[in-house]
């Protein structure tokens, strides 16, 4: 028989056992909806992990991060960091460099080394105003690689702070810069150029649609206009589109579409390169950001969340979701050779029906927190 | 008897069963007990936070001016519309920086929401925080006074007067507490209409200079927003044609995020929530009450069952005292009337 000494030993660490182990148990059982996300490049990649051609460019949390082979490489310190977008030749990044007042322009080297600041929008020191200073965002080069767009945010006139798109020498200073777009007052203004082959742009351009909400359209330009009529719209205001992306054979724009609501579809459309096809949604039930087609023409990247809710991860649908490959040819009857037959015909086999496959979203990383406000850039 | 037990040996026996069940017993107890008092450290602070936060209980000031002002609306009956279980809630949200003392914060937003439990909706309504109206203790003023004067019970016991309405519970939070919840439930998924830019934003969070300005750039489109940034998208008003009612707008967007995100929630994460919001949230709800709407709100999952409204012109005009909103009382009520019972 246990000693009552014994016993009483035993069942006071069996308390403790119990009442700590309940505790971490309880502890432990959090959902994870609050879970900090890693860093890119702490995650391992599967062997038989999805690879996507070419080099992708993405940020997260004020660092630049490359995506190649299906291993990421964290290019910059976390240190506001984003939007990187390529020169057309690939050889360099433009980035923004976004602090707590101001965001500028750099040029970086592809592994993430400062070459050249292009835009200064710190303003003086001595100025404590906080209007005196400027964002610069969306940098993007024409296919000349000499002439910058970009969306930025002069004129500004008092608590009214429209960004207009501005074009100026990648090798000059904002004093060289042109302004190409006329914005509409308290709207947040225009955003996100696409410099295209034949020397426009497309952009999104805010306003208050028909029911007074604030809405984005794609718009097209041809040339500078600050003042009066600058282009035509290319999607209804109610449909509320923006983020264009340009294919790389330039005929088919990709954009998100809300409908003003909580809720994106990505849409892509014939471009001809004044005007716009009708367009057709592929993706219908995510929160999608940023299309961006692949170099090589095998899909469109994005990023939309994980889980609802939670934070923005890369995701690609391949070409086939919405190109799929034409039906093989129907089999034409050919006459066996040797004469007519007089014996009797076998009935022909039922062919097996067609069944188009449902190309999926394939989900590429898993908890990321990507920064949905930045495009892909993609190298091939 | 079997044989080859003896009398003795057999009580012995007995004895020993009788010990190692007791033994077995006891062990069980203490398990059992240790267990619950694990639980109990684990959910007593936020159960006591909870206890303080909820269940507040209704009770108004005296207006500071108490000369009645005759312009006051004639507050209609509610129309009766049997709707079993609904429920009507004011959702209050103040500025309660160090710019006001803890008293006497204004509420920035106000929104009416309805609950309709059998037909799943929800139906919410922003009241313009600049409205001139009567308060319910008298004089009037701009809406957003009227938790100034008479904290949440002045509030609720204004709209009920002006707006005909009954109000079944509130929630008040403070501009801390937003943020904090958001960050608790580990941020929200938001389409930001357009770009928020905003170079006078107040920085009045975490700083201890509060009547200074910051500049804000909440960028537009789908994006996963911390509560830092998703309280800048709500709160900045400046650039907006819309003002106060466009902000009112994003307010509902967020607010409609956050509840979509608090399906997610588990009850293990009430603890850090609740440490998370410590005094920055209040609610005149008990808690078995919020306790019986969290796994309710989960099923709310159409999107088109939620009605979101502003008032716009014609509900009112500008050029009221102060700067002030005028409302147009027949246009509010008959709206108000069609949707808050």
């Amino acid at each position: 028989m246990i000693s009552r000494f014994l016993l009483g030993i035993g069942l006071v660490a069996l308390m403790l056992v119990a009442s700590f182990g309940t505790y971490t148990y309880l502890g432990g059982r959090h959902s994870k909806v609050a879970v900090v996300a890693q860093k890119p490049t702490a995650a391992t990649p599967r062997p038989s992990a999805f690879t996507l051609s070419g080099t992708l460019y993405l940020s997260q949390n004020g660092a630049i991060y490359s995506l190649s082979f299906g291993r990421f490489h964290q290019l910059t310190i976390e240190d506001g960091w984003t939007q990187p977008s390529l020169y057309p030749d690939g050889r360099y990044l433009l980035a923004v460099h976004r602090t707590y007042n101001y965001s500028d322009v750099y040029i970086l080297t592809r592994f993430g080394q400062k070459i050249q600041l292009v835009v200064n929008n710190a303003g003086s020191a001595n100025n404590s105003d906080t209007g005196s200073k400027h964002w610069s965002f969306y940098p993007r080069l024409a296919p000349d690689g000499a002439t910058m767009f970009m969306s930025y945010d002069e004129p500004k006139f008092g608590y009214d702070v429209p960004f207009s798109i501005w074009a100026m020498p990648v090798n000059g200073t904002i004093s060289q810069g042109r302004i190409w777009t006329n914005s509409i007052d308290y709207t947040g203004g225009d955003m996100q150029p696409v410099p295209l082959p034949n020397g426009g742009i497309i952009y999104t351009k805010y306003s208050y649609g028909p029911d007074g909400n604030l809405v984005g359209q794609i718009w097209h330009t041809t040339r500078a206009t600050p003042t009066g009529r600058e282009g035509e719209p290319l999607t209804d205001a109610t449909d509320d589109c923006s983020q264009p992306s340009l294919s790389p054979a330039g005929n088919a724009i990709a954009m998100i579409c809300t409908y003003e609501r909580q809720d994106t579809r990505l849409e892509i459309a014939y471009w001809s390169g004044s005007s716009m096809g009708p367009r057709r949604p592929l993706i219908i039930n995510q929160l999608v950001a940023q299309p961006t087609w692949a170099p090589d023409g095998s899909g469109i990247a994005y990023l939309a969340p994980g889980v609802p809710g939670g934070p923005f991860q890369l995701w690609f649908l391949p070409k086939n979701a919405y190109n799929p490959p034409p039906p093989s040819p129907t089999p034409v009857l050919t006459p066996t050779p040797g004469g007519p037959y007089h014996g009797t015909v076998p009935s022909p086999t039922q062919a097996p029906s067609v069944v188009a496959t449902l190309v999926k979203p394939i989900q590429v990383t898993m908890g990321d927190d990507f920064d949905a406000t930045s495009p892909l850039a993609w190298a091939p | 008897m079997p044989l080859g037990i003896k009398p003795g040996r057999r009580a012995r026996a007995s004895r020993r069963r009788l010990s190692i069940v007791r033994t077995a017993a006891l062990a069980i107890f203490a398990i059992g007990l240790s267990a619950m008092a694990g639980s109990l450290a684990y959910y007593l602070p936020s159960a006591k936070l909870a206890w303080d936060a909820t269940g507040q209980v209704i009770t108004s000031a005296p207006s500071p001016s108490p000369s009645p002002i005759s312009t006051a609306p004639s507050s209609p009956s509610p129309v009766p519309i049997y709707q079993p279980g609904a429920f009507t809630v004011l959702l209050l949200g103040s500025d309660d920086d160090s710019k006001f003392s803890a008293d006497h914060v204004l509420t920035q937003s106000m929104i009416l929401v309805r609950v309709i439990p059998t037909t799943k909706q929800v139906i919410m309504l922003s009241i313009p925080r600049d409205l001139y109206v009567p308060f319910w203790a008298g004089g009037s003023g701009k809406i957003d006074g009227a938790y100034s004067y008479g904290q949440a019970g002045g509030a609720v016991a204004t709209v009920e007067q002006d707006f005909g309405v009954h109000i079944d519970e509130y929630i008040w939070i403070g501009l801390l507490g937003l943020i904090k919840l958001i960050d608790a439930i580990g941020g929200v998924d938001v389409v930001t209409s357009n770009p928020v830019i905003d170079d006078y934003y107040p920085q009045d969070i975490y700083d201890p200079y509060p009547y200074d300005f910051q500049r804000v750039a909440v960028l537009a489109g789908p994006q996963h927003l911390d509560g830092i940034h998703a309280m800048q998208y709500v709160r900045s008003r400046h650039n907006d044609l819309q003002s106060d009612i466009g902000r009112s707008k994003r307010q509902q967007q967020v607010l409609l995020a956050i509840r979509q995100k608090a399906k997610q929630v588990s009850s293990t994460d009430v603890p850090s929530i609740a440490a998370a919001l410590g005094g920055e949230i209040k609610t005149s709800m008990g808690l078995s009450r919020v306790a019986q709407l969290i796994p309710f709100a989960a099923t709310f999952d159409n999107p088109d069952a939620i009605t979101s409204m502003v008032m716009l012109p014609p509900l009112w005009h500008g050029g009221g005292p102060g700067g002030s909103l005028t409302p147009n009382w027949p246009e509010i009520l008959a709206l108000v009337r069609q949707y808050f019972p």
